[in-house]
């Protein structure tokens, strides 16, 4: 993977994608080439005494001029109240790339299955796009992420566009407090792939809250998947 | 010797080395700064970041975790934005002339 080195970019664009998660374009300004692998995060200058946060790359390596962030809004959060108060045209200075949260070419043959939970989907957006759109992986890739309400919702329609686009794609949203209407799956992830068949052979990469992956770790443990087939992304 | 410089303001900040010049870790054999750095063992989750960016100090143990193996592999300025990279602040820095915790603040 590329030495990590020092970025800046300037915000180009900003998504209001629910009442609590945005998505930042940014275009980088130098170097004007970024080199990461889908799965991958930056870390962001935020604060004048040195805070960084880390915030993973949710747009397609395929994309090397700029990239995508997903930014969770939490109340008086350090990292989103800098990146959510950037105005058009603001530059922001980063490390990247770091992290080792990819899917490894060599298991090109093996079938992935994405777990995520709020925005541990950021991740897995590079992960899929890259896989069906990059990488020409034609087995199968599975994705299931869980939120709490239908509103907290997006990114859907894409995702089922990808997976009318693309046979070997399938996405399972899950919603722990869904409406009435609501025919999905229902509850927390673990729920959703308690009842779902496993695919055979699969590798797995779970990230988001803690308690998630530690449920869904002891859950895929338990119906027989080898701890060396589960990944795991920490820092959400 | 690297100058130390403090912390700038995240968007002018020129720490380390200006957006474009590679950052990558200058290794030297002698005794190049005066930060002291600590890992945090029960606070580290692997995330590797201190690893990437400050290799010849930093590595990742048999259980994934990381440890220090040297104080004076990379320069003052790479270890201290290892450990402001740390996603759980698990690295203090500690300036050995002062005795200041340089970080976390």
């Amino acid at each position: 993977m590329p030495t990590p080195q020092l970025f800046s970019a300037k915000l180009a664009d900003k998504l209001t994608l629910s009442h609590k998660f945005i998505q930042l374009f940014f275009e980088l300004v130098t170097p004007n080439y970024l080199e990461f692998t889908a799965g991958q995060y930056i870390s962001i200058a935020v604060h004048p005494d040195g805070h960084r946060r880390a915030y993973s790359i949710c747009s397609s390596p395929g994309k090397s001029h700029g990239f995508e962030l997903l930014v969770e809004i939490f109340p008086n959060g350090m990292g989103s109240e800098f990146l959510n108060t950037l105005q058009f045209g603001d530059e922001i200075t980063f490390l990247a790339p770091l992290g080792t949260f990819t899917v490894a070419p060599e298991i090109k043959d093996q079938p992935v299955t994405f777990v995520a939970t709020g925005s541990g989907i950021a991740p897995f957006r590079s992960m899929i796009l890259d896989q069906l759109q990059q990488q020409g992986r034609t087995l199968p890739i599975t994705s299931y992420w869980g939120l709490r309400h239908s509103e907290d919702l997006f990114w859907q329609d894409e995702f089922q566009q990808l997976a009318d686009e693309y046979p070997q794609f399938h996405f399972h949203p899950v919603l722990s407090q869904p409406g009435a209407e609501w025919p999905l799956c229902t509850g927390r992830v673990t729920d959703c792939l308690f009842v779902h068949e496993l695919t055979p052979a699969a590798q797995y990469y779970l990230c988001g809250s803690s308690a998630m992956i530690e449920d869904t770790t002891r859950l895929l443990t338990e119906r027989g998947v080898e701890k060396e087939l589960i990944h795991r992304e920490k820092f959400y | 010797m690297n100058s130390v410089r403090p912390p700038q303001s995240p968007l002018t900040a020129k720490s380390a080395s200006s957006p474009g010049v590679p950052i990558k870790p200058v290794v030297q054999e002698r005794f190049i700064g005066k930060y002291h750095v600590e890992v945090i063992r029960e606070k580290c989750i692997s995330a590797g970041s201190c690893v990437a960016l400050a290799p010849k100090v930093f590595e990742l143990d048999e259980e994934g975790l990381a440890r220090v193996i040297s104080q004076d592999g990379n320069d003052d300025e790479m270890k201290l934005l290892a450990a402001q990279s740390c996603p759980t602040a698990a690295i203090i820095v500690t300036n050995t002339e002062t005795g200041e915790q340089v970080w976390p603040r």
